[in-house]
């Protein structure tokens, strides 16, 4: 079990925005998932983990190495897919992956070459070798990213918001590939899609306004709301007032009307109508207690 | 729609900074320096005002060029703004009119581009106004102001100029969408600017560089060449000949450009490149390559690795870059078209030695590689940034400093590549031109000594520079600011050492005879110290290199800590240690050991100079008599022992008592002149005085013993002293000795600038005067420190050189294993000659009692023979023409090309070893420079040695002109055809009315020269060289020799004055206006065929009628013309081919009107009538003398 320890980290920008708050998490093997609505400072506190941004106070310890001291050796052990993954110019897939490798302390030519044919089959572009990567789709080039973030063997795995911009398709099968890392590995996947979390990992968190809200398994949280979430269709001109009068945790259209979804020790009166929490309540029952 | 798109983008540059910026930029430049002294655009010195028209014009071509890389930034942006705004897919969708589209913002944009320009009127304008009231310039220095000046100047060049490069750039802009590609197109203009300007180099090319020049630059040159002040004052461009035709040629090919580009324009989104090479995402085969661990590990090797893989990629990257290939491909363009033109003189071109190749590299490859250099050093710090890559790689475990030395030298070996390319191109050029003598360790040992330095210098600074700032685009401007803004500001300051300005050493100049030396070692010490610089900069700003999150300047200084190790900082410190070191060696020797002055700092000694020792002009002094020499010449020290003994003499009435002395600071003297004491000194002006007591009294003869030793101390700031080098060191007498009395060529000659300074105004020379008395008894040469003197000397050198003095050679010995010789001069000569050391091959023939001796460099055989023709024709037409020879040897000696030039002592001619031993001749049939150059200085043994002008007005005339005529005499008589000369004296002509165009205070009449090098060279040659062909060549040689024959060797010197009277008697009276007309007065001809029209006879023969139109102008001093009635002989004739050289008719007419009409029968088919077919006479514009012949 490999374990990455994040204690009190706090980073405020010089615009006096602060990204992070006293962050203290603990996580563990397997895959990690991070929410947060956008701004909330998810990328701030993974590219900290990262080694690409220095926090102003607080530590991180991947077992018994702190991170931010030693930033070397720790990179060894470091796979990483940014939000925006992007790609040299004028440069094939094979060189860009080569290139990596190398970075990465593959310093076998022959293993490398191995390697490198070995991921881009694995993520389907094996054929593409030879084109310029420059060219490629955005499915094509986060599969490049995620083959890239994989080279090494890493044993933490950081993926920041990895299926923005993919079709339904190349988000499966992109989390295939993920999903297919080995056990040991910690993979920390941050993203604003709360049925990803769902789907993939075991451990949560949920962050805003560079707080962590909530921190645990996915079903802790749900389980945390069984019985207290209720749903009622309504007109658009009510909204405002059973905002006002509910505690009203989310609304979204469906077929052009609003639901909203309550937050309710019991239900209010017979219209509402009680449902099975899902996460998306968990997240924006946490999210709401964090605005207030 | 065509208003609707043109007033909006008007409307919406109004309201950008940009415009102001341009406008801005333009004024300050233009009012700068038209109020300030230190700039002189377009020649606004002597009479010309600083406001001229002609000043103007240049200011405005010269702001064109600038002015195109505000045409990029207005036609680029107005040609991509909705599409960079993604506005396009909007705007296209509505309704409107493709041609109000395109032309509309195309026609806003010209106009916006030209506005900056007017700064140019404005500040020219503004300056003119407020410099004289403000007291930084003289009022009289700014003329009247013509409205046509601005109004031509904007519709000639400035309109057209912006429209040409405009349709250019907006048409790429259009076509590629992209800004980087208009700019290098805008590049690319000015790159076709300066290969036109290559073209020009010789005459017979002009009119073809005059209209390949996009922005007419060279052809408004080439047009004004001949203006005279008065013309350049008051003459404003205008749209007629050359002009025309070049704004004709260039519009229309830009409006071709322009149509094209608006043809493929359209609204609908071409098929885009991007989305053609997207690639598919296709099905596959399945392949299965099995997962094997790989080994990973960070160790040692890995560093290496890394920095292998970041350079491969890196390189890769840039090669492959669009604008790194078009650069390249410009610079090696520049350097084949440098290579194909070139020409020297005389329309020759030297054989493509290494050291030229060299050079043009060096020319071609220049500024290109700094733009390479700066853009990619940008390009490659920021790259992982820019293609948002730089999280993936930054967080990888490499070393930190790994990328930032691997981009530093991925950007070097881009210089190193452009370099050896370069340098086969050159290999190429000279194989085949069948110069097998390649000198591959040459073009290595150039590289090393001055690109490789300077290159590394300018990578590691750059990269440094955009490390630090740590933002791409003010990265740039602060590398445009440092490589080239700070040369300015130094300038300005009057600051001018080489430890400040990035990148620069002492100047060095290969040649052959002395390889880099003599200032390889400073060279040396100074790219060693900034390399160093350049380095420690560096590996500074690896300790602020950005990893991870774009950071603040706080931030990166807190991360110092974890980016450095502390070996690395180690490191760091012992190069900045080594940089300090270095520094301070450098300092040491530029500053402490060696000093010179700031340009201002000379300036204020030379007028502190006059004030302090004006007085003491008159101060007797006496003269030499006699002189003995012992020279040690020390070659590798650099050092030389002189011992003179001179004889000297009080020819004065009153006793001397006291001397003046100036001393040449580099070297140390003792001067003992018997009965002597020194009673001041001033340092800074190098001036002792000693008081003799009891004083020499009139009649008196002492011996003065003068040792003087130059040392060569460390290295200084701007170069060694090229008099003594490694091989081929040359002193002549006045710098071995010192200067007695006042010097009056250290004080300040520009006019204006005396005004400024609050000198009084100085006259040139002594005016010329008829019955001249004490003032003729000293000549212009020695300036009455001597006459005629016997000159011994024994001189020495190392023992693989051979060294020369004046005179016969009466002994040579070993002694110390050093050569020794003893020389004599054979009669009493000029006090003027030249001491000379170098490893030569000797060639020797004997024309009667004459030894001609060739020294010459064992590499530069190709062309001896011919010189030792030259030697033996000129001692044969000389001697015949004008006078006996009286040294028994006559000896061509040369020396380093650190200058180029050819000096006639007695007996002795050193000439320089880029200016005609390396001349390619092989495909010259009859007469050649070398020919030129050797009868020239030859004919100086008989005009200056045998007899020399009294010091004052007219006295280069005697001598330079005398020698120019006679050399063109050796090259007559060598002619086949009577038109070849005409080849020669086009360069003569081209001389004179280009430098008078070019005089500072006043042009004179030849007999009042004034040492004015297009008078004496240019006019001289060829108005003695038309009287030959008028009254003869006999008669005018005999007046030659009657003259020399009475002052040959004697005093008094004789005067111009002497010479015409005596000339005047050969005149026949019919062509005694030509003494006044050529000699005594400033006179040009305006000649020009209206008409010539043929037809054949019934015998066969051919009738040619032609119109002609001649004119006579007399002009003043500053210009000023008048047309004086005809009354001349002229000649006219006729042509058989068209490319002038058989002349098959010319007769010598008399013309009395301005038209007349001739009738002329010729046997064979005319091709081309002319009037003055041999191009005797001074004609501005000889083009128009010619023309083809028509057929009724």
């Amino acid at each position: 079990m490999s374990h990455l320890a994040l204690k009190n980290l706090s980073k405020t920008y010089s615009n006096n925005l602060k990204a992070l708050d006293d962050v203290s998490i603990e996580i563990s093997s397997g895959m990690f998932g991070l929410l947060g609505p956008n701004g909330a400072g998810k990328s701030t506190l993974m590219r900290t983990i990262a080694t690409l941004q220095e926090a102003d106070s607080g530590s991180i310890y991947f077992e018994d190495l702190n991170v931010l001291n030693n930033t070397k050796e720790f990179r060894q052990h470091l796979g990483y897919l940014p939000q925006e993954f992007g790609v040299y110019p004028r440069i094939t897939a094979e060189q860009l992956l080569d290139h990596i490798a190398t970075l990465k302390g593959v310093s076998s030519k022959a293993e490398r070459k191995n390697l490198v044919d070995y991921l881009l089959q694995k993520v389907n572009l094996y054929d593409k070798r030879n084109k310029n990567v420059k060219g490629f789709s955005g499915g094509m080039k986060q599969r490049i990213g995620i083959a890239q973030s994989l080279i090494g063997d890493p044993k933490v795995l950081i993926v920041d918001e990895p299926t923005a911009g993919l079709d339904p398709g190349e988000r499966n099968r992109f989390y295939d590939l993920i999903s297919d890392v080995g056990e040991n590995v910690i993979v920390i996947l941050s993203t604003h899609i709360v049925d990803d979390v769902r789907e993939l990992c075991t451990q949560m968190a949920i962050m805003n306004f560079g707080q962590i809200v909530f921190s645990g398994a996915p079903d802790d949280g749900i389980k945390s709301l069984k019985g207290r979430v209720f749903e009622k269709q309504i007109n658009k001109t009510e909204l405002d007032s059973y905002k006002e009068s509910h505690n009203v945790i989310s609304n979204k259209l469906i077929a052009g009307k609003p639901v909203i979804h309550i937050l309710n020790d019991k239900s209010p009166d017979k219209s509402f109508k009680k449902i099975e929490p899902s996460l998306e309540d968990v997240f924006f029952t946490n999210i709401q207690k964090n605005n207030q | 729609m065509f208003k609707h798109f043109f007033l909006s983008e008007l409307k919406y540059s109004f309201k950008q900074p940009m415009l102001y910026l341009f406008f801005l930029i333009v004024f300050l430049l233009v009012f700068g320096a038209s109020v300030t002294d230190n700039v002189t655009i377009g020649g606004s010195i002597g009479n010309v005002y600083r406001n001229a028209p002609n000043v103007i014009t240049i200011f405005s071509l010269i702001m064109g060029m600038f002015g195109l890389l505000f045409a990029a930034a207005f036609f680029n942006n107005s040609a991509l703004r909705d599409h960079k705004n993604n506005f396009h897919e909007i705007i296209f969708s509505k309704p409107i009119d493709k041609f109000g589209y395109f032309m509309g913002k195309f026609s806003a944009s010209l106009l916006l581009s030209t506005i900056p320009l007017t700064g140019v009127f404005f500040g020219i304008i503004i300056g003119s106004k407020i410099a004289p009231l403000m007291g930084w310039i003289e009022p009289d220095r700014f003329g009247p102001f013509y409205l046509e000046t601005f109004i031509n100047n904007y519709f000639i060049f400035i309109l057209p100029n912006m429209f040409i490069g405009g349709a250019i750039i907006y048409s790429l802009a259009q076509e590629f969408k992209n800004t980087m590609i208009s700019f290098v197109g805008a590049m690319l203009i000015l790159v076709g600017f300066s290969i036109a300007g290559e073209l020009s180099s010789d005459i017979d090319n002009e009119t073809i560089a005059a209209l390949v020049d996009t922005f007419g630059i060279g052809t408004y040159n080439i047009t004004s060449k001949y203006y005279t002040p008065l013309e350049k004052n008051t003459l404003s461009p205008s749209f007629s000949g050359l002009i025309l035709y070049n704004r004709l040629i260039w519009a229309g090919f830009a409006s071709i450009i322009l149509i094209a580009s608006y043809r493929r324009f359209s609204f609908m989104k071409r098929k885009n490149k991007k989305i053609k090479s997207e690639i598919n995402d296709s099905n596959q085969e399945i392949l299965n390559t099995p997962k094997l661990t790989p080994k990973v590990q960070i160790n040692s090797n890995s560093t290496y690795l890394h920095f292998k893989s970041f350079f491969k990629l890196n390189m890769n990257s840039i090669y492959k870059h669009v604008t790194f290939r078009i650069l390249f491909a410009f610079s090696m363009i520049q350097l084949i078209a440098g290579l194909a033109s070139g020409y020297e003189y005389f329309g020759l071109k030297s054989y493509p030695l290494t050291y030229f190749m060299v050079d043009h590299i060096a020319g071609s490859s220049g500024l290109f590689v700094l733009i390479i250099l700066v853009f990619f050093s940008g390009e490659l710090v920021w790259r992982d940034r820019d293609v948002n890559v730089n999280e993936v790689i930054d967080s990888t475990p490499h070393s930190t400093l790994i990328p930032l030395f691997a981009k530093t030298l991925s950007l070097f070996s881009l210089s190193i590549v452009i370099h050896f390319i370069l340098v086969i191109i050159a290999i190429i050029y000279q194989l085949i031109n069948g110069y097998s003598n390649i000198e591959l360790s040459l073009y290595f040992k150039d590289y090393l000594y001055n690109m490789f330095p300077v290159y590394l210098t300018m990578c590691a600074t750059l990269v440094s520079i955009q490390v630090i700032v740590n933002h791409k685009y003010l990265g740039y401007m602060v590398s445009v600011i440092l490589l080239l803004g700070f040369d300015i500001i130094l300038l300005i300051m009057d600051v001018n050492s080489n430890m400040l300005s990035i990148g620069s050493s002492p100047y060095m100049i290969y040649s052959d005879l002395n390889g880099f030396g003599p200032s390889n070692i400073g060279v040396f010490w100074f790219n060693l110290y900034w390399v160093l610089f350049a380095s420690f900069l560096l590996t500074l700003s690896g300790m602020v290199w950005n990893r991870g999150t774009q950071k603040t300047f706080k931030e990166r200084l807190k991360s110092i800590k974890g980016n450095t190790s502390k070996s690395y900082s180690i490191i760091v410190l012992a190069n900045g240690f080594l940089w300090v070191l270095s520094a301070s060696f450098v300092f040491y020797n530029t500053q402490i050991l060696n000093t010179y002055k700031s340009s201002d700092e000379y300036e204020k000694l030379a007028v502190d100079y006059e004030k302090k020792y004006k007085k003491f002009e008159n101060l007797p002094f006496p003269k030499i008599i006699d002189a003995k020499y012992n020279i040690d010449i020390f070659p590798i020290k650099k050092k030389a022992d002189v011992l003179a003994l001179l004889t000297v003499y009080n020819n004065h009435v009153i006793p001397i008592d006291s001397i003046l002395l100036n001393i040449n600071k580099q070297w140390d003297l003792s001067f003992n002149f018997p009965n002597a004491s020194i009673i001041s000194k001033n340092d800074d002006h190098g001036v002792h005085f000693y008081k003799i007591d009891p004083p020499m009294l009139p009649g008196d003869t002492v011996v003065v013993e003068i040792k003087n030793k130059f040392i060569t101390k460390g290295f200084s700031n701007g170069g060694e002293t090229t008099s003594i080098v490694k091989n081929g060191s040359f002193l002549n007498n006045f710098e071995i000795l010192a200067n007695i009395g006042y010097d009056s060529n250290k004080e300040i000659g520009d006019k204006n600038k005396r005004k400024k300074l609050g000198l009084p105004p100085k006259e040139r020379m002594p005016e010329l005067e008829i019955n001249c008395g004490p003032n003729c008894d000293k000549n212009y040469l020695t300036a009455g420190f001597s006459d005629y003197i016997n000159v011994e000397s024994i001189i020495s050198t190392s023992n693989d050189q051979i060294a020369i003095a004046p005179g016969s050679l009466i002994k040579k010995w070993k002694e110390n294993n050093r050569n020794y010789y003893q020389y004599k001069l054979d009669h009493p000569s000029q006090n003027f000659y030249s001491f000379i050391s170098a490893n030569y091959q000797v060639a020797k023939r004997k024309w009667e009692d004459v030894d001609i001796e060739i020294y010459y460099d064992s590499k530069h055989s190709v062309n001896i023979e011919m010189m030792l023709d030259a030697v033996e024709r000129s001692l044969e037409y000389y001697t015949q023409n004008f006078g006996p020879y009286y040294h028994n040897q006559a000896r061509i000696i040369e020396f380093p090309r650190f200058s180029t030039f050819a000096q006639a002592f007695p007996g002795t001619m050193p000439y320089s070893e880029s200016f005609g031993f390396i001349i390619d001749l092989e495909d010259e049939e009859d007469n050649n420079v070398i020919d030129a150059v050797i009868a020239h200085e030859m004919a100086h043994q008989w005009w200056a040695h045998q007899l020399v002008g009294a010091d004052m007005q007219g006295g280069t005339f005697l001598s330079e002109a005398f020698s120019e005529y006679s050399s063109l005499m050796t090259l007559k008589n060598l002619s086949k055809t009577s038109m070849k000369m005409r080849d020669f004296t086009k360069y003569d002509h081209d001389r004179y009315l280009r430098g008078r165009s070019g005089e500072l205070e006043k042009e004179l009449p030849i007999y009042k020269v004034e040492n004015q090098g297009y008078i004496h060279y240019g006019k001289g040659s060829v108005i003695l060289y038309a009287l030959q062909d008028y009254i003869g060549e006999e008669k005018v040689n005999n007046a030659m020799k009657e003259f020399l024959e009475i002052y040959r060797y004697k005093t008094p010197y004789p005067t111009s004055l002497n010479f015409l009277e005596i000339l005047e008697s050969k005149v026949p009276d019919s062509l005694n206006y030509l003494i006044d007309d050529w000699f005594k007065e400033i006179t040009l001809y305006d000649n020009r065929l209206k008409s010539a029209i043929a037809k054949q006879l019934d015998n066969g023969k051919y009738e040619v009628n032609i119109e002609i139109e001649a004119s006579k102008i007399k002009a003043d001093s500053i210009g000023n013309e008048r047309k004086v009635s005809l009354n001349e002989w002229i000649d006219i004739g006729v042509f058989s081919d068209s490319d002038e050289k058989n002349l098959i008719y010319q007769k010598r007419v008399k013309i009395i009107d301005s038209l007349m009409s001739f009738t002329m029968i010729v046997d064979s088919l005319p091709v081309k009538a002319a009037i003055d077919p041999r191009h005797i006479l001074i004609d501005r514009v000889f083009d128009d003398n010619i023309k083809s012949i028509s057929f009724d």
